[in-house]
């Protein structure tokens, strides 16, 4: 595909934009072209916090988008919020281990994952977001798991210096999350 | 005289904040005054993080008055100073964006439009077009440059600093919360290396112990007569230099049927609508005033006068469109409006649009 279109929207605090930076450096870093928007309001914490993320093979030109090829919701007020962003072509992925109800728009797949649970239950609360980054890297399937792993290291290499289990976590956490869209055979 | 960070081209993958305090920096601008306002404040964090290296100057003053009349100091003294804000910062800096235009300041600043009125939203908007081209009381002796991305931000920030030196009009980038926030790759590069020499800055008052001679600016008249003596020789050089000023873009406007005319970030969203629509066999086209103050008014009437139907689009609510329909009075060309108050424009709200007008053509 010559333009993969991103929503990944959840609380603030969820780590949202994190994981989305994350993504966009892996993809300037492979010699992608990239566009990506924050979205969010003035609270440090709670409220919708929407990354429109665009990673392509030529320039792009519109800024915001109106649908999303992979629409990934991670709260009750992110489904509100962003089945405008679904159609016919999209891809949509919500975490059943936070919301309490189903995404109700039309579109390709709607497939759910238990990302929250699985991190407190298995890993920690703290890599929920990135067993989201796995689940968003297998569903765009556009970027390489070493083009991830390389802007981790970008974004969080001091931390893992300091505290080498550090990357063992997220490393884990990272393929459990492709393992879920594995799965779910998208 | 600060230090350059750029001294050959340099690609980065940069939130527009970051870039239009590197562009600033390769400009070579001295001071920075500012207040902090969502979406601009990594402009000023950024330009902080490089003082060490840069070694330029800072004030964070109280608020955008004191960051507005701060930067007149600065520049009165002679430095290339600058500032930015946004929103209700933009609203509260007009009396020092005023006494610019009065005394002839070369008063450059950065706005980043976000959603009003009031607070309203952090995000995005093009809301503040009328406000940075005509706000303040007077008569928008302004120059404005509507940036469209990344590259657009660099380049025209180091533009901004000498035409307000040049002209000594003020000088804003009109840019908005995108722009400020989203991440996209860039080039970044010593102005020296394209041509670009930065106009010599000096003191506006005259010189230290009086190696020049006193120079007074006003901003104060005792009669009307005399104010508008001062503003019709204003407005007579605005109208002059104008031509040296004004920039566009078309982009397959030659035989365009719907001529779209936008301005900023909505434009590119356009340019991506021209492609699509095109390919669907429908003659669009794209005309986008990149000064918006002034208007590039004969290209732009041209262009108009071509098309069959004009489609004006804005994330507001018709700012750029009236300033330009009375720039295109007298023409018939019908037009329609797809206006989003707050809201980004995306390219295929712009196709459905035009699509519709192809059906059923304005009459306006």
């Amino acid at each position: 595909m010559a333009r993969t279109r991103i929503v990944l929207a959840g609380e603030g605090g969820q780590g949202v934009q994190s994981i989305a930076k994350i993504l966009v450096e892996a993809g300037y870093e492979a010699g992608k072209e990239i566009l990506y928007i924050p979205n969010f309001g003035v609270e440090q914490r709670g409220g919708v916090s929407i990354a429109f993320c665009q990673i392509a093979d030529e320039k792009i030109g519109e800024p915001r988008f109106s649908k999303g090829d992979i629409v990934i919701m991670l709260s009750d007020r992110a489904i509100d919020r962003c089945c405008t962003y679904v159609n016919e072509n999209s891809t949509v992925i919500y975490d059943s281990s936070v919301c309490s109800k189903k995404p109700e728009c039309k579109a390709k797949n709607i497939i759910s994952v238990e990302a929250n649970k699985i991190a407190n239950e298995q890993l920690s609360a703290r890599v929920f977001n990135i067993i989201v980054l796995g689940v968003l890297l297998s569903a765009t399937n556009v970027l390489k798991l070493s083009d991830i792993k390389n802007a981790m290291e970008m974004a969080l290499g001091k931390k893992f210096d300091a505290k080498p289990e550090l990357r063992d976590l997220n490393y884990k956490a990272l393929e459990m999350g492709m393992g879920l869209i594995e799965k779910a055979g998208v | 005289m600060v230090k350059k960070l750029i001294t050959q081209d340099t690609r980065m993958f940069l939130t527009g904040n970051e870039v239009i305090a590197y562009a600033a920096n390769a400009a070579e601008a001295e001071f920075m005054y500012g207040y902090p306002i969502t979406p601009q404040n990594e402009i000023m964090h950024t330009w902080c993080k490089l003082l060490p290296k840069t070694e330029a100057g800072f004030l964070q003053t109280e608020d955008e008055i004191s960051a507005g009349f701060s930067t007149i100091g600065g520049i009165l003294a002679g430095k290339r100073a600058f500032t930015a804000t946004a929103g209700p910062g933009n609203v509260i800096m007009q009396d020092a964006q005023s006494m610019a235009e009065m005394m002839r300041i070369p008063f450059v600043c950065a706005v980043m439009q976000r959603g009003g009125p009031s607070t309203a939203t952090v995000i995005y908007a093009q809301q503040e077009t009328r406000l940075t081209c005509f706000g303040g009381n007077g008569e928008g002796f302004r120059i404005v440059y509507s940036t469209a991305g990344h590259q657009d931000l660099y380049d025209y920030m180091i533009k901004a600093f000498n035409t307000a030196w040049k002209y000594r009009f003020p000088t804003f980038m009109l840019a908005d919360g995108y722009q400020g926030k989203m991440r996209e790759p860039v080039t970044l590069y010593d102005p020296a290396s394209r041509g670009i020499k930065m106009v010599p800055v000096e003191a506006t008052l005259g010189g230290a112990n009086g190696s020049r001679p006193v120079n007074h600016v006003r901003n104060t008249f005792n009669l009307e007569e005399e104010l508008m003596e001062v503003l019709d020789k204003y407005q007579e050089e605005f109208d002059r230099i104008s031509p040296e000023i004004e920039e566009y873009l078309e982009y397959k406007a030659d035989d365009a049927e719907v001529l779209i005319i936008a301005h900023g970030i909505v434009a590119r969203s356009a340019m991506t609508a021209v492609d699509e629509l095109r390919a669907k066999g429908i003659k669009a086209g794209l005309f986008r005033p990149i000064t918006l103050r002034p208007l590039a008014v004969k290209p732009l009437r041209a262009a108009v006068a071509r098309a069959k139907q004009v489609l004006f689009t804005e994330s507001a609510n018709g700012q750029l469109a009236q300033m330009v329909l009375e720039k295109i009075y007298g023409l018939q060309t019908p037009y329609s409006t797809l206006f989003k108050m707050g809201v980004g424009v995306t390219g295929d709200d712009i196709v459905q649009k035009v699509e519709s007008m192809v059906k059923e053509p304005a009459t306006v």
